[in-house]
């Protein structure tokens, strides 16, 4: 009875939010309130699907979730995002009858890394993807490390592990874990022998700390090594990219399945194979999971285009407090060969939480953008300052940088007849403040 | 003036080195040739003929690794910092001077020594958030951000009054640790780009050792409005966003 009740009450809460739009954790909440123990008393699907991992889980998941549905599977998923235990009680309760069984062949969930300890003590997946494990939001993660430890205490025995074998990190959690399935990336025309960037978090082996020596970087340090000092190496993957070829925006899977990208770039690439092999393991056909990604577009605005006046742009929405992320945007826009103007605006750090912390802008690798096709870069927001220090250090001629305390103000400052495609760089938190200021 | 960066290639989680870029350039303009070591974990450290040694933060587990690799130095080390030393160790790595360090697991390591705190580890949650930080040399308050799992007892010279944020002890007011010329604070990342009053100081002092007087008032004022112009800006934004949240 007190299953039902609490089912009800849910379904009840959820209806009311969407119609005052709000978001999807506070009927999951309750319903922890009511039945501490609801999550244990349903009845789950035979697939249960997680995705974890630093960057790209939000895109990984619609890709899953796409390609599923379009090959007749019944998905459940956190279509809103949020990925802590509330957000995904509500997701499950909703999804189910009132006698507690989920109506779905497929839960598939978005889980927060820190958190994934917490749900997946009641919700145990089969199925479990970690992407990738970077130095994201360290002001509340600490460091990649602190969320490793936390990420292993979610992992529990008999699950089938999906990791990037690429990701020394992520490679880690197979250490006493039989089962898994490694996805990677061969080697591709575009990496490179040396290291590149700021950091090199691959240095050492993460094992006994010796030196590392690497194969090729895919980017960052990502990419095939191996350690000097003991057995600790990338595994071969079952899955993998082996071909990659940015000019035509086209990535080869497992040697025959061309995939074409949205971005000519390697930022969805690993998204893109993650939801390739998992979509296999459920068994739906390599040929079938191809052609659904082709036609897949994401809609989670990440990549927007705009016109400012008679001229033309691209916001890459990248995140703050993620270097990583800074830098594949920052390879997007060097790549524009007929030249380009970039701005960049860290105007609030987070949308979620206060702080003032700009460390993170020192492992960017904004060096990247002193070339002859970058054009000039404005540096815009309340933290233009502290982004002109940053730039300052780059090697970057001064005369082609321009600081800016407002958003406006670089708007007004773009507004001219240049013939210049001009990129945006900056995130979620920020993003808005510029467009809407042009038309999109 | 050789200036070692110790460990720089672990004990780098937040852009530690901003600060040595910031200081050897700093130093230069003052007319103060200078040689930047940087340190790799593979290499023992010499601590002879060094003028200043900086370290950043790591993870606990790389804390451990330097640990273990600078216990062979540990006289030396104690000698140098005894003996006046000029330094600077941000984040964690101060930690390890300590007397004794218990880890997340409960498991105790054996201190370097130097000093006779014992800082405790704990796995439970993160301890983050943005700091104000107050010293008597200093008439410009510190800013910048803690990023630690532990809680330090015994301090008997900390650096700093907390006026946001978290201090050395559980619910303490103090933070870090200064002896003489050496200085341990667990603000993260480039502190020294963040805080152009803090690194005025640390400049000035660096230059006396070097030609036996202090900058002048007009040095200063000219490193403030030259070199330092865009950190000072960036400095006074930081302070004034931390006082907002801290009246909110």
């Amino acid at each position: 009875m007190k299953k039902f009740i609490t089912i009800i009450v849910c379904k009840i809460l959820r209806w009311i939010g969407k119609i005052l739009g709000k978001g999807s954790s506070l009927p999951g909440k309750i319903a922890l309130k009511i039945c501490p123990d609801i999550l244990e008393r349903v009845t789950l699907p035979p697939y249960i699907i997680a995705v974890t991992g630093s960057n790209g889980k939000t895109s990984t998941v619609e890709m899953i979730a796409h390609i599923l549905t379009e090959n007749g599977k019944k998905v459940a998923w956190n279509k809103e995002g949020s990925n802590q235990i509330e957000g995904v009680t509500t997701l499950v309760l909703n999804s189910a009858t009132l006698g507690g069984k989920v109506k779905a062949d497929i839960l598939l969930i978005e889980s927060d890394e820190r958190f994934a300890r917490y749900t997946f003590r009641y919700i145990k997946p089969t199925h479990y993807v970690i992407t990738n494990l970077y130095r994201d939001q360290l002001t509340r993660n600490g460091h990649p490390n602190w969320v490793y430890e936390a990420l292993k205490d979610s992992i529990y025995p008999g699950v089938q592990l999906i990791l990037n074998a690429d990701d020394p990190l992520v490679s880690c959690f197979a250490e006493e874990n039989q089962k898994v399935i490694w996805f990677g990336a061969e080697r591709l025309e575009q990496d490179t022998e040396e290291f590149c960037g700021i950091y090199h978090d691959g240095k050492y082996c993460p094992h006994c700390k010796s030196l590392m020596e690497y194969r090729c970087f895919h980017y960052d340090h990502i990419g095939h090594y191996s350690c000097t000092g003991c057995d600790f190496k990338r595994q071969e993957a079952e899955y993998k990219i082996t071909k990659a070829d940015l000019r035509e925006g086209v990535i080869t899977v497992n040697s025959e399945h061309e995939i074409h990208l949205q971005l000519k770039s390697l930022y969805n690439i690993y998204n893109i194979l993650a939801a390739f092999t998992v979509a296999s393991l459920v068994g739906i056909k390599e040929e079938k999971i191809a052609k659904s990604i082709n036609g897949f577009v994401a809609k989670n605005g990440r990549v927007v285009t705009f016109t400012l006046g008679n001229r033309k742009g691209t916001l890459l929405t990248s995140k703050h407090e993620n270097s990583i992320s800074y830098n594949q945007s920052i390879r997007i826009a060097a790549a524009c060969e007929e030249g380009c103007e970039v701005l960049i605006i860290v105007d609030a750090v987070s949308r979620k939480y206060f702080t003032s912390d700009v460390s993170w802008l020192w492992d960017i690798y904004f060096e990247g953008l002193n070339r002859e096709n970058i054009k000039s870069v404005l540096l815009a927001g309340t933290y233009c300052n502290d982004l002109a220090v940053r730039f300052s250090f780059t090697g970057i001629p001064e005369e082609k940088l321009q600081v800016l305390e407002t958003v406006e103000q670089a708007v007004e400052v773009l507004n001219n007849d240049k013939k210049e495609e001009i990129y945006v760089i900056t995130c979620f938190s920020d993003k808005d403040k510029f467009l809407q200021r042009v038309v999109r | 003036m050789k200036i070692l960066h110790l460990y720089h290639d672990v004990m780098n989680l937040y852009g530690e080195y901003g600060n040595m870029v910031l200081l050897t350039q700093v130093l230069n303009t003052c007319g103060i040739e200078t040689e930047l070591i940087l340190q790799p974990l593979t290499q023992r450290p010499d601590f002879s003929e060094v003028d200043f040694i900086y370290m950043g933060a790591g993870t606990e587990e790389n804390q451990k690794v330097v640990l273990s690799a600078l216990s062979e130095a540990k006289e030396e080390l104690k000698d140098y910092i005894f003996k006046g030393g000029y330094g600077l160790w941000t984040g964690n790595s101060f930690e390890i001077l300590g007397k004794l360090l218990v880890d997340c697991e409960g498991k105790e390591w054996k201190g370097l020594e130097v000093f006779s705190y014992t800082v405790r580890q704990q796995k439970k949650s993160r301890l983050t958030g943005d700091a104000i930080l107050t010293s008597e040399g200093l008439k410009e308050p510190a800013v910048g951000f803690i990023n630690k799992c532990s809680y330090i007892e015994g301090v008997s010279q900390p650096c700093f009054r907390v006026l946001m944020g978290m201090g050395n002890e559980k619910e303490g007011k103090t933070e870090g640790i200064r002896y003489e010329n050496f200085t341990g604070t667990h603000l993260t990342g480039p502190m020294l780009v963040k805080n152009p009053y803090f690194l005025l100081k640390l400049v000035s002092d660096l230059v006396k050792k070097e030609r036996n007087e202090e900058l002048s008032q007009e040095e200063r004022q000219a490193l403030l409005t030259g070199v330092l112009a865009k950190e000072t800006a960036a400095y006074e934004v930081t302070l004034r966003e931390l006082r907002k949240r801290m009246e909110k």
